[in-house]
């Protein structure tokens, strides 16, 4: 059967001179793989079915390209023998392909935790997984494909995205306001989430979208929270140990302690751990001594204004005044006394 | 303290003095390089601050350890005061008077040329005082806010917690103005000024050339050497209080 079939693939390879090359090809080989009972046994028992969807492959990105561009390993028929030890291997051993055209994404996949996993043995995602294989298509459009994609596997944290204040917009007509799970841990070069260094880039993350004045504006929001979290204590952490820290775990409070993670609601929202009477408990998180008069001692990313903490204002005001005063007048008679010296001469 | 050796220079600091002079310079340039970088952290000198110290929790460990130390030190200086005010031995040369008042007014009434002759000083000048007073008030407001902002969950339990963001940026300012006073004013006094250039040694040595007391403390220099007589005054100036640290 298998023999019969190379003969007749043989049999169009040769006529192939006579039509576009392209469409030839694909047509020699759906001639084999457009068979669903087609399929490969792998060395672990299980097969591998080779069928390839002739609507699919027309409909996809790469639908220009020759089948041996992906596979030029498969250009000779009968195909040589290769015995793929299970289906892990095999789709590895297939994405190689992918590196010729896509090489930089390529790599920064080598670089992700998705990599580390498949390496260590587990499972994880490699490009066709999220991309599909001959059914390639823009893997952003429309933009909540990106979570659709991910909830494959993360179905929990899909879920509890979904439910926040992010998540909820996705559907609607101002999705491209909130971020997917893309826009925080990036595409292929996906870090863990619990390294010490990916947290310390939160401010930066977030501060993307929260300060630009345009998409604020929008839902009334203040731009000032990337600011006035960077000038206060925890936020001169986080910027101060971005080079230094490593490993996993929490070096100081940024956004995502505060606000949430995946679950972010909005700041009025009774569910908001930052609303006022949620604050010490989410102080306690990290303080677990904090009094009721503890979360007063941050200023909510305001301002120090007359209206809001009218004594740090006055401080603040007073050492604007007093600094130069004191200086310029030190300043002023050190010239003076210069000036004298010079006139003694 | 004021025993003259062959005539040519006269004591004016004792070694507790000299060994407080040092800490507080050590301890301010700690102080000053671990604190710069936290209150402003995004210049590139304060990241290179920081990861050289290895990260900013190493850079605060410093700076608390400084800060306390700093304590100790302060609370050593006065407890040293109470204990020369209590066996009334003493000396408050350093205590702001009218006459510091009007030498202000007199020296820029001379640097302005409407005076022909500068002001006359004893033991301390109005800016030395100007300097310890400063000293003394700015490290009462740094100890204070800084002990809140090395403690917040303990200020909290007993004050507003307004108070800390109150205690940061007076913590930082304070401490800008006391550099800045002290890289200025300081260094100006102590190492620029055209009859000091270029280091004025006696508060590590104790020692001050009686040529050198003579035009800058030309009242005490009196007092210690009366016209008419050539050795000092036995009973002047008081001398330092017999409780030493150092």
């Amino acid at each position: 059967m298998r023999a019969a079939r190379g003969w007749w693939c043989a049999l169009t390879l040769l006529l192939a001179p006579w039509a576009r090359p392209e469409d030839d090809e694909v047509e020699t080989c759906l001639g084999c793989h457009e068979d669903a009972s087609l399929e490969m046994a792998l060395a672990d028992g299980a097969t591998r079915p080779l069928l390839v969807d002739r609507r699919a492959l027309a409909g996809s990105v790469h639908a220009e390209l020759r089948c041996t561009d992906c596979h030029p390993e498969l250009a000779e028929i009968p195909h040589p023998e290769r015995r793929w030890k299970d289906a892990a291997e095999f789709q590895a051993g297939m994405q190689q392909a992918c590196q010729t055209c896509h090489l930089t994404n390529y790599r920064h996949h080598l670089d992700s935790v998705h990599h580390r996993v498949l390496e260590a043995g587990g499972f994880a995602p490699g490009c066709v997984d999220c991309h599909g294989s001959h059914a390639v298509t823009r893997a952003a459009e429309p933009r909540s494909r990106i979570s659709d994609t991910c909830a494959a596997c993360h179905s929990e944290v899909a879920e509890t995205y979904a439910g926040s204040v992010h998540g909820r917009a996705l559907g609607g007509e101002n999705a491209g306001d909130v971020p997917v799970c893309t826009d925080c841990h990036r595409s292929h070069d996906i870090v863990n989430p619990r390294q010490a260094g990916f947290l310390l880039r939160t401010p930066e993350q977030c501060g993307r979208c929260h300060s630009d004045p345009e998409r604020m504006q929008k839902y009334g929001l203040s731009t000032d929270v990337l600011r006035t979290y960077l000038s206060d204590f925890h936020g001169t952490t986080a910027s101060l140990s971005q080079r230094t820290a490593r490993g996993e775990g929490r070096v100081t409070a940024v956004c995502v302690d505060c606000h949430g993670v995946h679950d972010i609601a909005k700041v009025d929202d009774s569910e908001s751990r930052v609303l006022k009477a949620n604050l010490v408990k989410t102080c306690r998180n990290c303080h677990p001594d904090a009094s009721e008069s503890f979360p007063a001692a941050w200023l909510s990313h305001f301002e120090p204004s007359w209206e809001k903490a009218p004594l740090v204002y006055v401080v603040k005001l007073f050492y604007r005044v007093f600094i130069p005063f004191v200086i310029g007048g030190l300043l002023l008679q050190i010239l003076l006394q210069l000036w004298r010296v010079v006139v003694n001469r | 303290m004021s025993e003259g050796k062959g005539g040519e220079y006269v004591v004016r600091f004792s070694p507790r003095q000299r060994l407080e002079h040092c800490a507080i310079m050590l301890l301010f340039v700690v102080l000053s390089l671990t604190g710069f970088p936290q209150k402003f952290p995004d210049y590139a000198l304060s990241r290179a601050l920081s990861d050289a110290a290895g990260g900013v929790q190493v850079l605060r460990f410093l700076h608390r350890g400084a800060g306390l130390m700093l304590l100790a030190l302060s609370l050593a200086h006065f407890a040293w005061l109470i204990a020369g005010l209590a066996a009334r031995r003493l000396p408050l040369s350093m205590l702001p008077t009218r006459k510091d008042f009007e030498d202000a007014v007199i020296t820029l009434r001379y640097y302005l040329r409407l005076d022909s002759k500068p002001a006359r000083f004893d033991r301390y000048d109005y800016r030395q005082k100007f300097e310890y007073w400063g000293l003394v008030i700015g490290n009462l407001v740094m100890l204070g806010t800084g002990l809140v902002l090395m403690f917040p969950i303990l200020a909290t339990r007993y004050l507003p917690g307004e108070l800390v963001p109150v205690a940061k940026v007076a913590h930082g300012n304070e401490g800008l103005m006391a550099f800045l006073v002290v890289i200025i004013w300081h260094v100006f006094n102590a190492h620029l000024a055209p009859d000091i250039f270029p280091f004025n040694t006696t508060i590590f040595t104790g020692k001050i050339s009686k040529q050198r007391l003579l035009r800058d403390h030309p009242l005490e220099y009196e007092r210690l050497f009366p016209p008419g007589q050539l050795e000092p005054a036995p009973t002047e100036p008081p001398k330092a209080a017999p409780v030493r640290d150092g």
